[in-house]
């Protein structure tokens, strides 16, 4: 099936556009012609997609969102500029009402403390373990203002599944840490542990953890809805 | 080297310009160029894949399942806003999910065997992004890497060897040559064979007809469009193949390489502009310029399966600054030394050791898994024959067979065996063959 052409011999090759003749030479023209400029199009979408902001995505930003959004997003900045210096956690204190009917508020709960649990000497950790909540408060920091108030719809649904991602974590039997009752409400407090500076370095960085409460949230059902049933 | 150039070394001196261009347009028209490079992508992506959802089977309900964290309810919503393609969006029954998943597994198994790959590979993409659309917010760059060559595979002609289709193509042509003796046996066989092929197009048919019913739902138009050109060229290839063997069947030979050669090159263009911006933003990065920025990802907790490895590695200033440097330097010089073969060869090998690296010590596998399989499309045409065969005959030798098996022509080249030696061990009973 390759047919090389040596520029000496006129034997006609078997397959290729010069096996051919006139019309369909014309398909295969256009088709190639116009899958250059497709491909061709395709990366340069790509590379505006990657690259920093510049003259050309600010004129037609829009256009490039269009064409990779939401299929070709990719993004590989992976420890760049700087590599993340800081260990994120998540924890969370639940206002239960027990099996007698009363109510009391738990201690916090470290969730994040339980995935790094899963992960040490984990060869292939899960991303229920590695991904899950890791992502969910990064989302959740990205689609709130710095007053904590939800930008737009994608703020909303962030807060929805930080409160489903808990409740799958703290109420039920089947739960990590199970409360061991009904959860009225969640309050969330994410802590920023800064990763101390290497011995052999002179630079001294504080490795003080900061905290920020969020607000107390009401569980509704709309939070816990079937995943009863899934448990 | 697998960067298609178009003109062979052989010509002589002073070749005219549009004999040049007749020449390029001859290659990327009559030959779907890389045939090794394209199967290791596949079996490598397709083995990362299910690598990943065997893994993760235990957790497929609270991944992407409709009861999960991330419930339908808040997919539906969000899927309205962007438009991603998943079928699972058709319905929030537990059945249909479980019929998802594991036509992902089984189409992950089949893409790794080669068994009917342009339309197994349609299946594949189907697989992959409808999980991964479903819960966009689980994933990590190695989904995302999944992601973009899933869709990029189904342009690729990737089982063109090590696959079964080759396999399959083998033996017809050998059947072909011996059906001249015996006419009726070969053309009963071949009749056989055949049905396979259709009923899956038929199959998969209704499920366009579905798909593109649920369209309003989830997808961009561009999806649909992709997948029935898809499906309509390959009914007309059979067609073809069927009533107009000449000029016909040669035209869509034409458009399929056209279309392969293009994805290719996109492909390997995408894996340069991954290493370029990773390479090109870190140089930005305080921690990179000083040399201590691989230190602080072996103290993050989400990233050190092995604290007392990381903190080894991390204990040496002098090995930190190595490690940070030459990842930096590696990133960007990539891309350019595709123009020499030897040193691109010595990078893709650093690469390839640093992702197992990666995979080890930030507990990355399935990330550092679809990397290496990426970084796979550069690696050079000896190499990957000299794997192939060494693979196929630690196949052999684990079946203990003879190198030309009895059911096989003796023939059949050399080359064309099953995808790696990893499927050796699982088709032992297979000894009864041989």
């Amino acid at each position: 099936m390759s047919a090389h052409i040596d520029g000496s011999a006129e034997r006609r090759p078997t397959g290729g556009i010069l096996a051919l003749s006139m019309p369909y030479q014309v398909v295969a023209a256009v088709a190639l012609a116009s899958l250059a400029v497709l491909a061709g199009l395709h990366l340069a979408m790509v590379f505006l997609h990657v690259a920093p902001s510049n003259t050309i995505t600010k004129q037609h930003g829009q256009a490039v969102d269009d064409w990779i959004y939401p299929e070709f997003e990719q993004n590989w900045k992976l420890f760049a500029p700087n590599p993340l210096q800081q260990n994120v956690s998540v924890q969370v204190r639940a206002e239960v009402t027990g099996a007698d009917g009363a109510r009391r508020t738990t201690g916090w709960i470290d969730l994040t403390a339980q995935d790094v649990e899963d992960i040490r000497g984990n060869v292939f950790p899960s991303h229920t373990q590695q991904n899950q909540l890791r992502r969910a408060i990064d989302w959740y920091g990205n689609a709130h203002d710095d007053e904590g108030r939800p930008k737009g719809m994608r703020g909303r649904l962030s807060e929805e599944y930080m409160r489903r991602i808990v409740l799958t974590r703290i109420e039920g039997p089947g739960a990590r840490a199970d409360v061991g009752g009904t959860v009225e409400r969640i309050q969330l407090r994410r802590t920023v542990t800064p990763v101390a500076s290497p011995h052999w370095s002179t630079e001294k960085r504080s490795t003080q953890p900061s905290s920020r409460l969020m607000p107390w949230w009401e569980i509704t059902d709309a939070d816990r809805s079937r995943t009863e049933t899934s448990r | 080297m697998t960067v298609p150039s178009p003109a062979p070394a052989a010509a002589p001196a002073r070749v005219p310009f549009d004999r040049k261009l007749a020449r390029a347009a001859q290659t990327v028209t009559s030959r779907a160029l890389g045939p090794y490079q394209t199967a290791i992508v596949r079996i490598g992506f397709s083995l990362t894949w299910l690598f990943f959802l065997v893994r993760e089977f235990p957790h497929r309900h609270e991944m992407y399942g409709p009861d999960g964290p991330w419930s339908f309810e808040l997919a539906r919503r969000l899927i309205a806003d962007n438009r991603a393609f998943t079928v699972l969006m058709w319905s929030d029954g537990r059945l249909w999910f479980e019929v998802v998943y594991g036509l992902a597994v089984v189409a992950a198994v089949l893409l790794l065997l080669g068994w009917h790959t342009r339309a197994v590979s349609v299946v594949f993409m189907v697989g992959a992004l409808s999980l991964q659309n479903r819960s966009v917010f689980l994933g990590d760059g190695g989904d995302n890497v999944v992601h973009l060559v899933s869709i990029y595979l189904t342009l690729l002609r990737c089982g063109q060897v090590w696959s079964l289709d080759a396999r399959r193509a083998a033996r017809e042509a050998a059947r072909g040559e011996e059906a001249r003796g015996e006419e009726a046996r070969g053309e009963e066989a071949r009749r056989r064979v055949e049905l396979a092929g259709p009923a899956l197009w038929v199959v998969l048919g209704g499920f366009l007809v579905a798909a593109t019913w649920f369209s309003p739902v989830t997808g961009e138009w561009w999806v649909y469009v992709l997948l029935w050109v898809l499906w309509l060229g390959q009914g007309l290839w059979w067609l073809v193949e069927q009533y107009a063997p000449g000029e016909p069947r040669v035209l869509l030979d034409v458009l399929a390489n056209l279309a392969h050669n293009a994805a290719l090159v996109v492909l390997m263009a995408e894996v340069c502009l991954i290493y370029a911006t990773a390479g090109w933003y870190k140089i930005q990065g305080s921690r990179w310029q000083d040399g201590t920025a691989l230190f602080y990802p072996l103290h993050l907790d989400y990233f050190t399966p092995w604290p007392a490895l990381s903190e080894l590695l991390a204990s040496s200033g002098i090995m930190v600054m190595l490690l940070s440097y030459g990842t930096v330097i590696v990133q960007v010089a990539f891309p350019f030394t595709l123009f020499h073969r030897k040193v691109k060869n010595v990078l893709l090998v650093a690469m390839m050791l640093e992702h197992a690296g990666i995979a080890l010590l930030l507990g990355l596998p399935a990330f550092s898994l679809a990397m290496i399989a990426a970084d796979a499309v550069f690696l050079p045409t000896v190499f990957l024959v000299w794997l192939g065969a060494r693979a196929t005959r630690g196949r052999d030798r684990l079946l203990r067979r003879r190198p030309a098996a009895a059911d096989l022509p003796p023939q059949r080249p050399a080359r064309d065996g099953e995808p790696g030696g990893e499927t050796g061990g699982e088709a032992a009973p297979r000894t009864l063959v041989g």
